[in-house]
This record gives structure tokens, sequence and C-alpha cells, in this order.
């Protein structure tokens, strides 16, 4: 059995990194209160919901990443691609806590959980820490993780805007006129998590990356409404169906993960069959824009890893700086051979919606800033070693794009960037050579206090 | 509706209103009973928005 939840949290407990609230919290201050706490938070009674726990912030540093994956913080990439490169198929199995309560029909209630208020500007409260499951007749299961908001105690809204696997799902349920059935496991353990994040190929089961990250196979149980599994250790469990009405219901704004407030988008529907949970859940409140962001990084980090690899470019360190919300840069140093930069930076702006791509050589700290202004500044000719790519796939969230002019369900382009700041071809290693001190080894500070 | 949905809607009649805003007005009412006003707003499909994503009632369909 692969570890879930609550393993997560103990290993934060352990390691001091969470924080336990003893003092009934209203739903609506979850957020506020996960905030300002420097740790990860776990809320032990919540007022008004006597059955119910939550916890979150539990990924909100890359400390607490590294900890919930198990390696450190520089190998978080490569530990992510371990699960991918030695995938472990999902195992069914007969029951699962997950569904230690059942409620179908009229007890379906989402009111009876405590569902957060988060930002100032989102549109209700919303379900951040989803697990969304689908299938398609031909291209099989696919894991996913979309915001939720509240519309009704049945209904939810869903961000369904940006390019996906599932997109395609909805898209081609649609096109006949039928709702695509989805299940949504919230309190699952990061390695599910970080597998829906990864942009996998459409075949590829996203249970089999998370049980490869596990080294063990992820436990699925079924669903009581609908055909499709859920992990049978998760908190909670939504199932239903997305509505075949297209992209027409309002949902957002929302604070999202590039750290701003997102606009209105059109939407659709999620209507909620069942609701599962555990005899004593804990909610997973996934405390935005940090824990979104740190879940990114290793899956780009890895996505840059492999392109350059692909590309036959050896790459020393990667970094998905949180700067660009672990999402739209990459910096990475490379053992360069001549023309190498520029490959690398073909590579690197191949990943996802990377629209900022920075490559230096292996002699330069990719996680000191100054170290990395120093290479642009000396390794850089503007008109020879920048690379700008117009048109490219963008994401709706980021305001340069101007998603705003497009019609509803349109997808918004980009223009991507790259900066080679390795030794320019021609230029000797020589002149890089750093200043050192005369007898620095010689002398010592102390003896002369 | 339920008087405190009638209110929520009369709130927004007055003026666009982010959710949050409606929200702060009514802490004193317990968080569940709220959703399920709000709840009973979305199913009477009276809501709007305005271009900064605030909730307005609809006046015409």
């Amino acid at each position: 059995m692969s570890a879930g939840f609550r393993d997560c949290l103990r290993q934060l407990e352990d390691a001091g990194e969470l924080l336990r609230l003893k003092r009934a919290v209203d739903p609506r201050h979850l957020s506020a209160l996960m905030a300002q706490a420097p740790q990860a938070t776990f809320f032990e009674s919540i007022a008004g919901y006597p059955d119910w726990r939550a916890a979150g912030a539990l990924l909100s540093t890359r400390r607490r990443l590294a900890l919930a994956m198990g390696c450190s913080e520089a190998a978080v990439a490569t530990r992510f691609e371990e699960g991918i490169r030695r995938p472990i198929d999902a195992r069914l199995v007969d029951r699962g806590p997950c569904q230690e309560v059942v409620l179908i029909g009229d007890d379906v209630d989402l009111t009876r959980l405590p569902l957060p208020m988060m930002h100032v500007k989102d549109g209700g409260p919303y379900i951040s820490a989803t697990l969304v499951v689908s299938k398609d007749p031909e291209y099989g299961r696919n894991v996913g993780s979309y915001r939720m908001m509240y519309r009704t105690p049945r209904e939810t809204g869903i961000d369904l805007v940006s390019s996906s696997d599932m997109r395609l799902y909805y898209q081609r349920a649609l096109d006949q006129g039928r709702p695509l059935p989805i299940a949504v496991a919230i309190g699952v353990h990061p390695f599910e998590l970080l597998a829906a994040s990864y942009k996998a190929p459409i075949d590829v089961d996203e249970f089999a990356i998370a049980g490869g990250l596990h080294g063990a196979p992820v436990d699925l149980v079924r669903c009581r409404t609908v055909d499709l599994e859920v992990p049978a250790e998760a908190e909670l469990v939504l199932e239903g169906e997305l509505l075949p009405i297209g992209w027409t219901a309002d949902e957002g704004p929302f604070g999202e993960f590039s750290h701003i407030t997102g606009e209105v988008k059109w939407n659709p529907i999620f209507r909620i069959r069942a609701i599962t949970h555990r005899r004593d859940p804990i909610f997973y409140v996934l405390q935005m824009p940090w824990e979104n962001d740190w879940l990114a990084a290793p899956v780009i980090e890895a996505a840059g890893l492999q392109a350059l690899r692909i590309a036959s470019v050896e790459p020393v360190a990667i970094r998905a700086p949180v700067g660009g919300c672990c999402y739209w840069t990459l910096v990475a140093s490379v053992k360069k051979r001549p023309g190498e930069g520029k490959n690398a930076l073909l590579a690197m702006l191949s990943v996802a919606e990377v629209k900022l791509a920075i490559v230096t050589d292996d002699d330069i700290d990719i996680y000191n800033p100054d170290d990395l202004d120093w290479a642009m500044t000396f390794r850089v000719q503007a008109d020879q070693d920048v690379l700008i790519v117009p048109g490219a796939r963008g994401k709706h969230i980021d305001p340069s794009v101007r998603a705003g002019a497009l019609g509803r369900g349109g997808l918004p382009t980009t223009a991507k960037l790259g900066i080679d700041a390795t030794i320019p071809e021609g230029v000797p290693r020589s002149h890089y050579e750093r200043l050192r001190y005369f007898a620095k080894d010689g002398v010592r500070l102390e003896d002369y206090r | 509706m339920s008087p405190l949905a009638e209110s929520l809607a009369a709130e927004l009649s007055a003026r666009p209103r982010h959710f949050g805003e409606l929200v702060e007005g009514h802490m004193r009412t317990p968080w569940r009973e709220f959703l399920l006003a709000w709840g009973e707003l979305r199913a009477a499909d009276v809501l709007a928005r305005d271009d900064e994503g605030r909730y307005l009632i609809r006046t015409s369909r």
C-alpha cells in the first residue's frame, strides 16, 4: 500500500513543520490563519463542522515539498524523474477508507463540508486540493487537478479553460451531447498531486507515475455512482459529471498561482451525485499560491531536464524559480559544447508554458541570483544571444496574453524569450576566470582578532 | 427564497459586490446557512457579473 495524506502530515510533524491549532476555527478564517503560520497548519476543530478537521499549506516551501518527497531540496526534479521512469500500475482494491461514509441522492450537500474562503476577490469558496479523474473511451483514464468553486449544495464551477487532456475528453463528450463523468479525490498524498500536475502523454496513467514515486502501487477503489476509480486512502471524494453545457457558466475570479487575482472565466458546471469520505475526515485546503507553485517545480524542472537530454545537452542543474511561480521560468546550467547554448534554449522553451528560459555554463551557481546576473551581464550580447519565439501556447492567467479579448473557450498564445548566458563561441573560458585573493589560503582571519 | 437569500439579493440589487464583501457583512451568520442561501440565489438564476468579477442581480433575461 502506498503512503497517504496522513503519512505526509506525520512526516511534516516529525520534522517540526506542522503547527496544530486546537481552538475551533471558522472555515472563513482557515486561509488567513495558514498565511500567518510559518509551518503547515492542522486545524483540530472547525466551528460548525464537528465531524471535520482541516489541514493546509503542506507544501508551501521547497523544504516542505522535499520532506514530503523524501529527498533534498536540490533533488526534487530528479526524484520526480524516477517516478516517471519507473511507473508502477495502480491496484484495484475492494474497499477503502474514502468510502467509510457514503452520501447519495438527497444526502449530497456540499455545505456540510468546511469549504474555505481564501482570497478577498474570489467568486466563492473554493475546493483547491483536487485530484480529478476522468475517462475517454479511446484514450483511457486521465488524472488532473482543477479548482472548483461552490455554486449550490450539489454544483460547483470548475476551471477547464486551459489546454489539458480532460479538456479534450470534455470536448469529445460535449460534441456528442453527453456529460463527462468525473470523480474528485481530496486529501491525497502529494505524489498523486505531482503526478496529476505532470503533462503526461495522453495514454499514460498518472496513477502509475504516482506509484513510481511511492515505489508501490496506488490502491484504488471503484466509485459508487460513476465508472471511475479513486485513491482508496483519500479523505473525501465527490462523484458526478460535467454537464454538457460548454464554456457557459461564470467561474472565478480566483487567487491564481500567478499570485494575482484572475478574471471571471466561462466554464462548465460539475453536478455532484455522491459524496464519500472517511469517518473522521480531514479537509485539505491547498493554500494558494504557494502550494500550487511548489507542486509545479519538480514537474517543470524534470520536464526541462528531459528536454535537455533529448536535445543531447548535458544538464548540470535546473531551477524553476518561485518568481516565475515555478512554472513560467526555467534556469539551467549545462556542460556546453559549441552551439549548445541555443539548443538548450530551444529545448527548455518547448516545456509546457515556460516563457522565459536562461541557460548558463556549469561554473555558474543558478541558485545564486548575483552569479546569474553576472553571467547575463558578461556572457550575453543581446543581438546574438536572445531568442524570441512568437505565437506559442500561452496561459489565461498571465495578464500579458490579454485573455480577456478572447471569446468564451478561446485559447491564448504567448511569445517566449530565451537568453543564452553561456560563454560565447570564440571567447576563451580563461577570460571569465574569477578574481582570487593573493595568499587567501595562507592566512586566517581568526588569527588576527 | 429564504429571508437570508432575499437579503443577499437586496444587497446585490443596491450595488454590485464581490462575494467576499457579501460574506464580510454576514460574519455572524453560520457559514453553512450563508452558503445554503447563496445556493438559492444561484439556483434562481438571477446572478450576473460585472467586469471586475462582482456579482449583481440581473435585471433582464
